[in-house]
Formats: structure tokens, sequence, C-alpha cells
């Protein structure tokens, strides 16, 4: 007679039978993010999109470049032979020698979970390739939902996981270009637009609008959200967030001057990564402060492009870091923003410094924790187009698929998928 | 009566002078010896010799920078700042001692005591530029365009004046970027210095494309400035647009140097195959200053340029003022050539008849061979055939070649057809045709590319697609030959139709890949953009290993609107 505790083991053994052969036989897709990978930006829109499709992927910190492990199914085999990313078959015998490989190197395997829901704060009609993330994202097909002052005001932040800025001015002066730019139409049109949406919002002048939109930021990392700015927004938005209640706005922004006492007015428990800048009061200074170290738009004061140099982290303990510089190289070239880089004298401590160049005042590339999210800074506009000017021409990431600078946006986007693991200490 | 003291002070002043002549002598024999040392290498022995013309004339430039070029020879550069001191104290107005030292203090790494000395000149000389011009050249070389910018505003504010200065504020604002500010401090040191055309060439060819209005307005800057206009005109050729380079100088006053930079323009143009505006410029030339080498250039480009008929009217400007001997030598040929685009064979024939005499029998037959081409183009291949008869020259193989295809003899044409010099696209066709099919005749192939010689393109490509139908191993080939010939003559719908029978029905064939891209290229020409990544797709994942596949990728990025579009 069977019993049912027997019943129970044959049907146990039934399924072991079935599904260790199955495992063995499975095979997986190395998404390698060294020399060997032909593709590295459109290799970040394959694992977000199999992770988006419910696949499970693992980012192997600090194993070739940073590379992807993911499902050998069709459709991920396809999408990589159509944008050209270079995948390499694994057996479960291969994978286990590398998974061993990591474990006793400084390197780490990480679960990718879930793909981060992802927004760009852009103004309305803004075109696409004005933004080197934006640029990024849809090179890699990466989708992405774009914000601006009425849905940040509205709350509407809290749908998305991963929010971006790039060069807009959080103090409300349009990055001071009426010093050079006042009569340019399209500078005309962006102050008519701001000052419209401002009054549409309830706020007297942009300045009032831009620095309650900061407030909502703050906000909304506070709460659990992941925040990766670039260019003129890392420094505006820190001003605007100490400055809340003081004026910083030149009169030709708010009708006002900028309050003679603001820098001891400005109170940078409430930023996020700088403190005890100074202001740039002057109207005809084109310049926001003291944080960036290049001051590109400020004659006499403008510093040179150099290079900088991505830190190296522990794999097992500092993941986030090392997710955040994962890379095929580790020193890469300069590039100009309204914000370039980050005097090194102005960072809170308890900033991580992910890149800097080395001998240099300054730093490039920065993240920290607040509340219960993260931010990250990088400093300058487009990796790839290191003088970029107004009206340049956009830049064509299908001639710089391999692009470094562009890696590092990369590896924000998808640092929010990253399952938390518990630190071995 | 002189007195004695009297004499003896008109003794001391020819004795003065002779003093000062042995010293000249001397120094110049010093240094006379350093340069003939420097040349033979003795750079020890050469060092002595400046140092001793130094000695007698610490005011010696010549001296000081033969010193300057040893010692870096013989890696001593500090040996030289004591000999610097030493002149700078006794010419202190020389600028090229000062020049030299800053120099020197830079190469050893003084970068403190580079300033200093800088500071220095500046005090010594306050109202000069040099000492501004050549620490900023240095801090330009050096990459510190921050330092070099504020030397240069201060030089500005001190001087009250940037002149003196355009070459190096040109440099610093295009390594900063700045376009149109580089540009306008070009046009002036184009002004006081012609010479730096190439100069400014090279700085601002990089200029992004959406700068380059802003470059053009500050270049063109009301004046006369010709150097300045060269400066752009090269730009735009750079740039590929050669005929905006060619209205940069057109208007320019009539006088030796607009005739000059005329010239120029011209010979940049030829190197940049823009023929047509090769043309425009030396008929312009032409007009002011006649010649019949000018009138053959521009006959010539008129050819390159695909228009006969222009060519054979400045083959006629060129003939006037030569004897039949001069003009059959160097007329004749562009002449023939014309005539054999056109198709005017009778005409070809009965020039050549009329120049027979002055030709040698090879020049002879090597005509022969272009007035038998004037009979393809006619469309009489038994006319161009009788008139070769048995001559078996290269040049007459050539066209025998052709004109066994013609007739649709292949195995005659597979004898005959090679690659001779210069390959054009019909050559490579007829090749690759005569390599892929195992036939030896095929009338309709042979009448496809006859009409193809004949420059009708729309005929061309019916007379393809019907060959196609006849030659079954080369079907494919055709018929992607007739694609393109459709596609050429904006006939998107007959190409389509074309690229979709191969694509879909010969999926196997080599052309297969070219037209899955080519029906995509059309498909998203129409707005069709997601058939035209569906079909992208399918190439890129069929074809994986074609050559194609990098173009069908950069074409499935633009359709996906993944890059922007401009681009």
């Amino acid at each position: 007679m069977v019993t049912p505790r027997r019943r129970l083991l044959s049907a146990a053994c039934f399924l072991v039978a079935v599904l260790v052969p199955a495992r063995l036989a499975a095979q997986f897709l190395l998404v390698p993010m060294d020399d060997e990978q032909r593709n590295h930006l459109k290799a970040y829109g394959l694992t977000y999109n199999a992770i988006k499709d419910g696949l499970r992927a693992e980012w192997f910190l600090n194993y070739r470049g940073g590379s992807f492990l993911l499902p050998d199914v069709a459709d991920v085999r396809r999408r990589a032979g159509l944008d050209g990313v270079t995948v390499e078959p694994l057996s479960a015998s291969r994978l286990g020698a590398i998974r061993a490989e990591i474990a006793g190197g400084n390197m780490d395997a990480i679960p990718l979970e879930k793909a981060p829901r992802v927004a760009i704060y852009t103004p309305p009609n803004a075109p696409p390739w004005d933004d080197a993330v934006t640029l990024a994202l849809r090179y890699a097909g990466i989708e992405y939902a774009t914000v601006f002052d009425e849905e940040v005001v509205r709350g509407d932040l809290s749908k998305y996981d991963w929010l971006h800025l790039h060069h807009e001015d959080f103090t409300g002066q349009f990055s001071k270009f009426h010093i050079a730019y006042r009569g340019a139409p399209w500078f005309i049109q962006q102050v008519q637009s701001a000052q419209s949406m401002a009054q549409r919002l309830g706020f007297p002048n942009p300045p009032a609008l831009k620095k309650a939109v900061g407030e909502r930021m703050r906000q909304y990392v506070e709460n659990g959200g992941f925040l990766f700015a670039m260019c003129g927004a890392t420094e505006t938005l820190e001003l605007a967030m100490a400055g809340f209640d003081v004026d910083i706005a030149g009169n030709f922004a708010d009708g006002t001057p900028v309050d003679g006492n603001a820098d001891a007015k400005l109170r940078w428990q409430r930023s996020f990564a700088f403190t005890n800048a100074h202001l740039e009061q002057s109207p005809f200074v084109n310049a926001q402060s003291d944080i960036d170290g290049h001051q590109v738009n400020v004659p006499g004061r403008r510093q040179p492009l150099g290079t900088f140099t991505l830190f190296s982290f522990s794999a097992k303990f500092d993941p986030v870091e090392t997710i955040l510089v994962q890379n095929h190289r580790t020193v890469i070239p300069d590039f100009y923003g309204v914000t370039t880089s980050f005097m090194r004298r102005v960072l809170k401590p308890g900033v991580s410094v992910l890149a800097e160049e080395e001998g240099a005042p300054w730093t490039k590339y920065l993240h920290g924790n607040y509340g219960k999210g993260s931010w990250t800074y990088l400093g300058g506009h487009d990796p790839e187009d290191p003088q970029h000017g107004i009206g340049n021409p956009p830049t064509d990431l299908s001639l710089h698929p391999n692009s470094p600078g562009y890696r590092l946006i990369l590896n924000n986007v998808l640092f929010p998928a990253a399952k938390k693991k518990p630190l071995k200490t | 009566m002189r007195s004695r003291r009297a004499r003896s002070r008109g003794l001391a002043i020819p004795l003065l002078l002779l003093g000062a002549a042995v010293a000249q002598a001397q120094q110049s024999g010093a240094e006379q010896r350093g340069l003939l040392l420097e040349q033979d290498d003795k750079y020890r022995e050469a060092a002595a010799a400046y140092r001793e013309a130094l000695t007698q004339a610490p005011g010696s430039v010549m001296a000081m920078l033969g010193l300057e070029r040893v010692y870096a020879q013989l890696g001593w550069p500090d040996s030289l700042l004591p000999v610097l001191d030493k002149s700078i104290a006794a010419a202190p107005r020389e600028p090229a001692f000062r020049a030299v030292q800053i120099r020197t203090l830079r190469s050893l790494g003084l970068t403190d005591r580079v300033h200093q000395a800088f500071e220095r000149w500046t005090r010594d000389m306050p109202g000069d530029a040099a000492p501004y011009r050549e620490y900023a050249r240095l801090l330009l070389q050096d990459g510190q365009l921050r330092t070099a910018d504020s030397v240069l505003q201060r030089a500005r504010t001190r001087l009250g004046t940037g002149r003196g200065l355009e070459l190096e504020q040109a440099q610093l604002r295009a390594a900063m970027g700045e376009w149109a500010l580089s540009a306008a401090s070009w046009y002036q040191a184009l002004e006081r210095a012609p010479y730096l055309e190439q100069a400014a060439v090279l700085s601002l060819v990089a200029t992004p494309v959406e700068m380059r209005p802003a470059v053009r307005r500050d270049l063109l800057a009301a004046g006369g400035n010709v150097a300045a206009r060269r400066v752009l005109a090269a730009l735009e050729l750079h740039w590929g647009a050669p005929q905006e380079a060619w209205l940069v100088l057109r208007d320019l006053p009539r006088d030796t140097a607009t005739f000059t930079a005329w010239r120029e323009f011209a010979r940049r143009a030829e190197e940049a195959e823009a023929w047509s505006v090769v043309r425009v410029a030396l008929e312009a030339l032409l007009r002011e200053t006649p010649s019949a080498d000018l009138a053959l250039r521009a006959a010539r480009a008129s050819l390159q340029g695909d228009d006969p008929a222009a060519a054979l009217e400045l083959v006629r400007q060129a003939e006037r003022g030569l004897d039949s001997a001069q003009a059959a030598v160097r007329i004749l040929p562009t002449r023939l050539e014309a005539l054999a685009a056109l198709g005017r064979a009778d005409e070809a024939q009965r020039v050549l008849d009329a120049y027979a005499s002055h030709l040698t029998p090879e020049l002879h037959r090597r005509h022969r061979a272009i007035v038998a081409w004037a009979w393809v183009r006619a469309g009489n291949v038994a006319q161009a055939r009788a008139l070769l008869g048995t001559d078996s020259t290269s040049e007459a193989s050539e066209v025998n070649g052709w004109l066994a295809l013609y007739s649709g003899d292949l195995a005659g044409a597979r004898a005959t057809l090679r690659v001779r010099g210069r390959t054009t696209p019909e050559l490579v066709t007829a090749l690759a045709l005569l390599a892929r099919t195992k036939a030896d005749t095929s009338a309709a192939t042979g009448r496809a590319f006859l009409t193809l010689a004949r420059g009708d393109t729309l005929r061309a490509a019916t007379a393809f697609e019907e060959a196609a139908a006849a030659l079954e191993d080369a079907r494919t080939l055709l018929l992607a030959v007739a694609a393109r010939l459709h596609a050429a003559a904006r006939d998107d719908a007959r190409a389509v139709r074309l690229w979709s029978e191969l694509a879909t029905t010969f999926a196997e064939a080599p052309e297969a890949p070219e037209a899955n891209l080519e029906w995509a290229r059309a498909l998203r020409r129409a707005g069709k953009h997601s058939d035209a990544v569906a079909r992208l797709e399918h190439l890129i994942l069929t074809y994986p290993n074609s050559a194609l596949v990098p173009q069908a990728r950069r074409e499935l990025d633009l359709a996906r609107g993944a890059i922007p579009r401009a681009s």
C-alpha cells in the first residue's frame, strides 16, 4: 500500500527528475561590457527591456567592465542582434565558474529586479536632443515620461522611481543668459513661457515657482526617490533648496535685487551635496555661485578641460558607488556645461566622490543619500560634445556607441533596478 | 697752426671708428664660426663661439638665438639664463632676448619665473604688445587657455588696443570654441598678415555647422580683405559647399590679387572635384586674362562635370590663336571627347580626319577609339566596330570589349573587358555580370548595356528588367541594376517593385540584403516608418554577416527616432 507520505516523496522525486535536467540545460547570455562589447550604450537598453519584460537579470559588478547576465531567450537574442549588442552564450557550468571568480575578487553579482519608471524634467515641446540623458535613453531604447513644473507642483513625481534634471536653472534666473542672449527670440520666448507658467500655477514670478519645484524634488528624494542631475541643474537645485526662504534671484528675474546678506541666510542643511558656497550676486557675471570649478561662461575665471578619473570601490561593501562607476575606461575626457564640476571645499561631509580630476580642486561626479532616497550629480552637459555651445547640432550617439561618459548616465538609469542586498558587515 | 690737442682729437675719432669696426668684424667672425660649427653638429664648439660673440657684443640677437638652439641640442637650457641676464641688462628694450628668456624658463618648467619675467618685460616696455603676445603664445601651446585669455584681456586694457595680438586672440577663441570671435580676430590678423591664411583655415575648419553662419558673417565683414575671403572660400570647400565658396570670391574687385585668389580657388576646387564650380571660376578668369591653357582647363572641368556642350564651346575658345599642329596636340582629344559624349559621331569623324595629317599613327589610333565611342553613343555599334577594324592596341581592345557586350557576345566581352586604369560603375557592373553568368550570348543584355551607354537611364532600366527575364543565372543582378537605375531616375515606385521582388522572391540571392535596405529607405522616404523598421529588422536578423548591417542599424535608429534626423 502506498502511503500519503510515500506518494508525496514520489511526487517530489518526479519533480526533481523533471526540473533538475531542465535547470542544468538552461543557458544564459553574458553581455560583456569590456572592450569586447560593440555597443555599450544599447547593452543597457537590452538589459532594461529584459527586466521590463519580466526576465531576471544580474549585474556583474567589476566583472568585464560591469557585465550583465540575461536568460538566453529568443527575444533577448533578437534584440541584441538588431542593436548590435555583443552577447556570449553561457552554459550553467561556465556560469558557475564565473560566479566563483566573482566571489573571489572585488566583484559582486547584483540581481536586477524591476525596470524603474523613469521621468525626465524638461519643458513641454523641448526637442529631445537638448539633453544628454534623453539622447542616451532614446538611443538605448529605454522608455521614459517627461514632467515639468505643472506635473511636479501637482505631485506627480511619486509616480516615478527615477527623476532626471538637466540644465534647468532652479534659481529662476534663466541661467543668466540675459547677459548674452537677451535679444535672442528663443530666450525671449523662454522667459515669457516661464512667466506665464508661474502665473498659471499661482506664483508671483519664475524664481518663486522654481523654488517650489525644487522643494518638491527635495521631498521626492526624502521619500525614497532616485534623483540624477547634470549640468546647471545640480548647482541651481542646491541653491534653490538652501535659499528656499531667501531672495537669491536678481532684479531681472523677480523685480527685486538679491538679498545682500544671502550668503549668511542660506540654509545648507536643506540641500543634498553642498555647504557654505558663495552666491554670485552680480547680474553681470554669468555664474550662480562658487560651487562650479570651471566657470565656463565667465571670462577670466574659465578653467580649461582636463580628464577625470573614476574611483574604484569595494563591490561587496559599497555596491551603490560601484554600480555608478561601472565602465570600460577609468579616465574620461572632461566636458563643459553651465556647471562643469563641483569644488571639493563646498562638499558636505559624507558625500561620495565618484570621480575627480587629479590634482584639481574640483570633483566631477557625486553621490549621496538623503532621507529614504538618493541623488547623483554629474557635472557637464554632453560627454561627447565637450565644448557644447548654444545652437550646436545634437550629438549622434550612433557615432559614439562605446562612449564611457554616456555609460555613467546609463549606470544611473539601471541603478534603481538593483535589488538591495544586506551588507556583509 | 693746429694745436697738439686738436691733432690728437682728430686722430682719436678715426681710431675709435677703427676699433668699432674691428670689434664688429670679430663679433661677426665668432657668429659665423658658431653657425658653421652648428651646421656641422659641433654643438659644444658652436656654443663657445656664440658665447664669445656675446661677450664681445652682449646685444647680438643672432648670437643669442644661436646659443639658444645649441644649448637646446646639448640639453643645457639652464646655462642660457645667466647669459640672458647680461644681454637683457645691456639691451633692455630688445624683445628677442625677453622672448628667449620666457621660452627658456618655460622649457625648464619654472612657471613662477616665467610669469615674473613676463611681468618685468611689461614693466620695462609698457606700451609694447610683444610681452603679451609671446607669453600668450606659450600659454596657448601649453593649453592654458584661461590664463592666456586673462593675459590678452590685460593687454587690451593696458595698451588700449588689441592690435598686434589678433593672431593669438584668434587662436585662443578657436581653442575655446568661440568661433565667431575667433573669425573676427582672424579677419583683423589677416589684414596685417595675409600669409596667415593657411593657419586661419586650419583654426576655423572645425567650426560646428550651427556656428558657421556667424563665422561667414565675420569673415565677410565690410572692407576688401581678400585674404579673409580666400580663407572663407577655402573653409566653404572644406565644408562641402563649393558653390558658396565661389560666391565669396566672385565679386571681388578685378585686380591681380583677385585673379591670384581665383586661380588658387580653382586649383583647390579641382582637388575637391567640384567640377561645375571649377568651370565657373576658370571662365571668370578667362574673361579677364584669356589664354588657351585656361580655356582648355575649363573645358576639361566641364567634361568632368558632365557638361560636354559647355566643354565644346570652351574648346573653340582654346583653339583660337593656335595653329593646326598645336591644336591637334593640345585641343583635339578634349574636343573629340566632348563630341563623343554628345553622340555627334559624324562630326567627331570629320574633325579627326581634318587633323589626321598632324597626328602620329599612335595618337591617331588613340583618337579613333574616342570616335568609336561617339558611334556607340550614337547607337551605331556596327560603325564603331568598322572604325576599329583589326586594331589590337589596348585602347581598341577596351572599346572592342564593350562592343562585344553591346552586341550580346558575352563570351567575347568576357575575354576582352578588363580593368585598365580608372574603373567606372558600368565596368564594375559588366564584370560582375560576366563573372556571374555562364551564358555566352544574350542580345537583351547587350541592348540594356548599350542603352545605358547612350545615357538613356529610363529606357536602360526597362531594358535591364527585360534582360533579367532572359538571363536566368544573372537575373537578380540585372534586376538590382534596373532597380538602381529607377531609383537614380527618382522613380521610387518602380524601384520598390523590383527591390521588394528581390527581397521576397529571391531571398537567397547576393542582392537580397541590398534590396531590403533600399526598400526600407524608400519606405522611410514615404513616411512608412513602421514598415521600414520591419524591413530593416528582417535584414539585420536574416543577413547578420552582410556588410550592409551597420548601415541598416543606422537606418533603424533613424526610423525609430533613436538618433537625431538632422545628423
